[in-house]
C-alpha cells in the first residue's frame, strides 16, 4: 500500500491531467453556453499545474521505481517530461479556435480532452520501464494521435492522411510488438531492468541473433513515432492533412515522447550506465545502427524540403530532419549526449511551434499556405516576418538563438565521442538546411509581390503569442546560466533500484 | 513432442503472412485483417514463452493488453474508413493518393 | 502422435491455413470468415499453452468484438445491390519474397536460440493474472481506460455526420 502511496506522490503531473480530462469531458456535457470557455480554461488550468508539477519532480531529484517497477522517476526523465507538459501548454496558449481557420465548426470539449489524453499518454511512455507499459503508453500515445489527425472529417485530404498514418503506425508498432515478444522470451521478465540484467550478464554467441532481430523491429516502432528514415512515409502527409495547431501539437509531442522511450530503451536496458560512461559490454552496439538512421533522416529530410511549396510540407520535411539531429544525442553514447536531447528538444519546442503559427496566422488572415503567396508580407505583416525570421534562424542553429544552443550541444557530444565523420555529414546537413529557411525569408521579406494586399491585422493575443515565442527563441541569451544547470542537473539516468 | 519451437515457427509464418498482406492488399480493411494477423502471432510468442521459458505469466498480461489495444485501435482505423468511403466510395488505398508521398 | 500434438497440427493447420486465406482471398468476405476460424485457431493454441483466462478473452474480444466490427467494416463499405466484395492483391510476387525472407529469418531466429527452460505447467490462470493485474500490472490496468476513453470518443467523433456548423 504505501509503494502506491509513494507512487502516486511521484505521479502528481500525470493525475494532474487525468483530473482535468475527467473535467473537461464534464464540462463538455454540463456547461452549456459556457462550453468553450470552460473546456479550454481547465485544460489550461490542468497543464499549468501538470507543469508546476514537474517542476517540482525535476527539483526533488528522486530516482526510484514506481508502480512496482512500470514507470520511473529520475531527473532526466523529469526533464523530458517538463518538456512534456511545456509542448502541450504551450500549444494550447498559442493556437485557439479563433487563430486557426482549420478548427472551426469542430467540438472544443473533444479536442482538448484528446490534448490532455495525448500529454498523459506521453508522460507515460518516457518514464516507462516495463515492456508492457511501454507498448501500452506507446500505443495510447499513437491511437490519440490517429484521432486528433482524422479529426477534420469533410475533409478528404485529412481524412486519407489519417488512414494512412493509422494503417503504418499500425503495422510499425505491431512489429515492434513481435520483437517485444521475443525480448521477453529471452529474459524472461516485461521489466527493462530485468532485460538489462540479462543483456549485461552475456548473452550466448546463439542468442545474438536473435538480440539484433528484436533491436531492428524495436527500431521499427520508435523509428516510427521519431519519423525517421524509413518510417516517415506518413509524416508529410498526416502534417499536410491535420488541421495545424494539431500538426504542431504532434510534431513536438510523440517526438520527444518517442525519444525519451528510445533513449530509456536503448540506454537503459540495452548498455549500462551505471558501470561508467555507457558501458555497452555484455549488449550489442546498436548506436551504429541509429547512426544510420539518424544520417538516412537528416539528409531524406533536408533534400525533400528543399523543392517544397506548401508550408505545412516543407515543415514536416524539415521535422523529419531535426529528428535525425535529435538522433545525434541518442548515438553519442554519453551523458552529454543525452543533455544535448534534452536542450535539443527544448530549443525545437519553441522553433517549431513559432513557425507554426506564423504559417497558422497566414491562412488564417490569407487562406493560403503556399510559399508562392508569401511575398511581402515584410510590407504587411512586419512583427509576423519579424517573430519568423527568429525562429527561421533558430532552426538553422545561427547564434544568438535556442538553436544554435542545440546543436552546439548535439555536436559536441558526438565529437567528443570521437565521431567526426558523423558530426560532418551533420554539419552538411545543417548548411543544406539553411539553404530553404533562407529562401523562405527571401520570399517573405525580398521577393516582389502581393504588393496589392491590405495589411495582416493581427490580433494584440496574437502579436503577444509571436513576440513570446519570439523571445523564447532568445533564452540563451539572457538565460544561459540557468539552463546550463538545469541541463547538467538532469542528466541522471536512473536504470535500476 | 511439441515444445517451445513448434509454437514459435508457428507463429513466424503467421507475421510473414500478415506482412505479405500489408504489402500486397489494396483495400484498407483487408490491411487491417493483416495487421490482426500479426498481433496474433506475437501474442502467441507470448503465451509460448509464458508457458515453456520465462515461467511466469508477464507474457500472458502483456497479451492480454495487446488484445485491448488491437481493439481500440480497430474501432479508431475502422471509422476512418467508413468515412473515407463515404468521401470517395472506394476503401481502396491507391485510390488515396492524392497525397503523395 | 501423441494426443496433445495431434490437437497443436489440428490447430496450427486451422490458424495457418486460414490465413492463407484471408491474405490471398480475392473477396473480402471470404478473407474477414477465414479470419474468424484464424482467431478460434489461436484460441485453442491458448488452451493447449494453458492460457485459459486469454483463450476466453480472445473469443469474446477478438471474434465476438473486433471481427464483428471488421464485418461490419465490410457490408457498409461496398453497395448492398452490386454486391462488389472484390479485394485486389497488387504486386505478389515482391510480397511474397519479403515475406518469405521474414519467415525465414524469424524462424531462424526461432530455431537457433536458446530459449530458457523455465516452464510453467498449464494451471488455471484467471485468478493469478486477476492479482497481477491489481498488483504488479496495476498502472497499465488504469491506464487502458484512458485509452478506450479516447478511442470510443475518437471513432464516434469521426464517424458522426457533421451537424452543419
Amino acid at each position: 500500500m504505501s509503494e502506491l502511496t509513494r507512487s502516486l506522490n511521484a505521479f502528481r503531473p500525470e493525475l494532474a491531467l487525468l483530473v482535468g480530462l475527467l473535467l473537461v469531458v464534464l464540462a463538455d456535457t454540463f456547461a452549456g453556453r459556457g462550453r468553450q470557455l470552460a473546456t479550454r480554461l481547465i485544460t489550461v488550468l490542468s497543464l499549468t499545474a501538470a507543469f508546476g508539477f514537474a517542476i517540482e519532480l525535476q527539483a526533488a531529484g528522486t530516482r526510484a521505481p514506481l508502480f512496482s517497477g512500470m514507470l520511473v522517476i529520475d531527473p532526466l526523465g523529469a526533464a523530458l517530461k517538463l518538456i512534456l507538459v511545456a509542448a502541450g501548454l504551450v500549444t494550447v496558449l498559442a493556437f485557439s479556435f479563433r487563430n486557426s481557420r482549420e478548427l472551426a465548426g469542430l467540438g472544443h470539449g473533444e479536442l482538448h480532452t484528446l490534448v490532455l489524453a495525448l500529454v498523459f499518454s506521453c508522460l507515460l511512455l518516457a518514464a516507462a520501464s516495463d515492456v508492457v507499459m511501454l507498448y501500452l503508453a506507446l500505443e495510447m500515445v499513437s491511437i490519440t494521435s490517429y484521432v486528433m489527425v482524422g479529426y477534420l472529417k469533410g475533409d478528404r485530404l485529412s481524412n486519407e492522411a489519417s488512414l494512412k498514418y493509422i494503417l503504418f503506425g499500425a503495422a510499425s508498432t505491431g512489429s515492434m510488438l513481435y520483437g517485444l515478444s521475443l525480448l521477453y522470451g529471452l529474459a524472461g521478465t516485461t521489466s527493462l531492468r530485468g532485460i538489462q540484467e540479462y543483456l549485461a550478464g552475456g548473452i550466448p554467441d546463439a542468442n545474438r541473433f536473435a538480440v539484433y532481430a528484436v533491436t531492428l523491429l524495436v527500431l521499427a516502432g520508435f523509428g516510427f513515432k521519431i519519423a525517421a528514415v524509413p518510417f516517415h512515409f506518413w509524416c508529410p502527409d498526416v502534417y499536410q492533412g491535420a488541421p495545424t495547431p494539431v500538426t504542431a501539437l504532434l510534431s513536438v509531442l510523440p517526438k520527444a515522447a518517442g525519444l525519451a522511450i528510445a533513449l530509456r530503451f536503448f540506454y537503459g536496458a540495452f548498455s549500462i550506465p551505471e558501470r561508467g560512461p555507457w558501458d555497452l559490454v555484455g549488449s550489442i552496439d546498436w548506436s551504429a545502427l541509429v547512426m544510420l538512421v539518424s544520417v538516412l533522416t537528416m539528409t531524406l529530410g533536408n533534400v525533400a524540403a528543399l523543392t517544397q511549396t506548401n508550408m505545412k510540407r516543407l515543415l514536416a520535411y524539415s521535422s523529419i530532419a531535426h529528428a535525425g539531429f535529435l538522433l545525434m544525442g541518442i548515438v553519442a553514447l554519453s551523458e552529454n549526449g543525452a543533455r544535448g536531447l534534452i536542450v535539443y528538444l527544448a530549443a525545437y519546442l519553441v522553433m517549431n511551434l513559432g513557425a507554426f503559427l506564423v504559417v497558422t496566422l497566414v491562412h488564417l488572415h490569407d487562406g493560403s499556405f503556399d510559399l508562392r503567396d508569401y511575398p511581402g508580407l515584410y510590407r504587411r505583416a512586419p512583427l509576423l516576418t519579424l517573430a519568423m525570421a527568429f525562429f527561421l534562424l533558430s532552426l538553422v542553429g545561427i547564434p544568438p538563438f535556442v538553436g544554435f544552443l542545440a546543436k552546439l550541444y548535439v555536436f559536441s557530444a558526438v565529437i567528443e565521442q570521437g565521431q567526426g565523420v558523423y558530426a560532418t555529414i551533420a554539419a552538411v546537413n545543417a548548411a543544406v538546411a539553411a539553404y530553404y529557411y533562407f529562401k523562405i525569408l527571401r520570399v517573405m521579406i525580398i521577393d516582389p509581390g502581393n504588393e496589392a494586399k491590405p495589411a495582416l491585422e493581427l490580433e494584440l493575443v496574437d502579436q503577444l503569442r509571436l513576440a513570446a515565442l519570439a523571445l523564447a527563441n532568445l533564452a540563451p541569451l539572457f538565460f544561459w546560466d540557468w539552463i546550463e544547470g538545469w541541463a547538467r542537473g538532469a542528466l541522471v539516468l536512473y536504470a535500476g533500484r | 513432442m511439441i515444445g517451445l519451437q513448434h509454437y514459435l515457427v508457428l507463429s513466424a509464418g503467421l507475421f510473414a503472412l500478415g506482412v505479405l498482406g500489408l504489402l500486397t492488399r489494396r483495400n484498407a480493411v483487408n490491411v487491417l485483417m493483416s495487421i490482426e494477423l500479426i498481433l496474433n502471432s506475437a501474442n502467441i510468442n507470448l503465451v509460448a514463452f509464458s508457458r515453456y521459458a520465462s515461467g511466469n505469466l508477464g507474457g500472458q498480461v502483456f497479451a492480454v493488453f495487446v488484445i485491448v489495444v488491437a481493439a481500440a485501435e480497430v474501432a479508431v482505423a475502422l471509422a476512418i474508413v467508413l468515412t473515407l468511403y463515404r468521401l470517395r466510395r472506394t476503401p481502396n488505398l491507391d485510390d488515396a493518393s492524392i497525397l503523395k508521398g | 502422435m501423441s494426443g496433445e500434438a495431434l490437437v497443436f497440427w489440428i490447430f496450427a493447420g486451422l490458424t495457418l491455413g486460414s490465413a492463407f486465406v484471408v491474405v490471398l482471398s480475392r473477396t473480402l468476405i471470404y478473407s474477414a470468415f477465414a479470419l474468424l476460424v484464424t482467431f478460434f485457431g489461436v484460441a485453442g493454441l491458448y488452451v493447449l499453452l494453458g492460457a485459459d483466462f486469454l483463450a476466453a478473452t480472445q473469443i469474446l474480444v477478438y471474434v465476438g468484438g473486433i471481427l464483428v466490427l471488421l464485418l461490419f467494416g465490410v457490408m457498409l463499405t461496398h453497395r448492398i445491390y452490386d454486391l462488389d466484395l472484390r479485394s485486389e492483391t497488387t504486386q505478389l510476387g515482391s510480397g511474397l519474397i519479403v515475406a518469405a525472407g521474414l519467415f525465414v529469418v524469424l524462424s531462424a531466429v526461432a530455431l537457433k536460440t536458446e530459449w530458457p527452460n523455465l516452464a510453467r505447467l498449464p494451471a488455471p490462470t484467471t485468478a493469478p493474472i486477476g492479482r497481477l493485474f491489481l498488483r504488479e500490472y496495476l498502472l497499465p490496468f488504469e491506464a487502458a481506460s484512458v485509452l478506450l476513453l479516447v478511442a470510443l470518443m475518437g471513432a464516434a467523433m469521426i464517424v458522426r455526420r457533421r451537424r452543419t456548423a
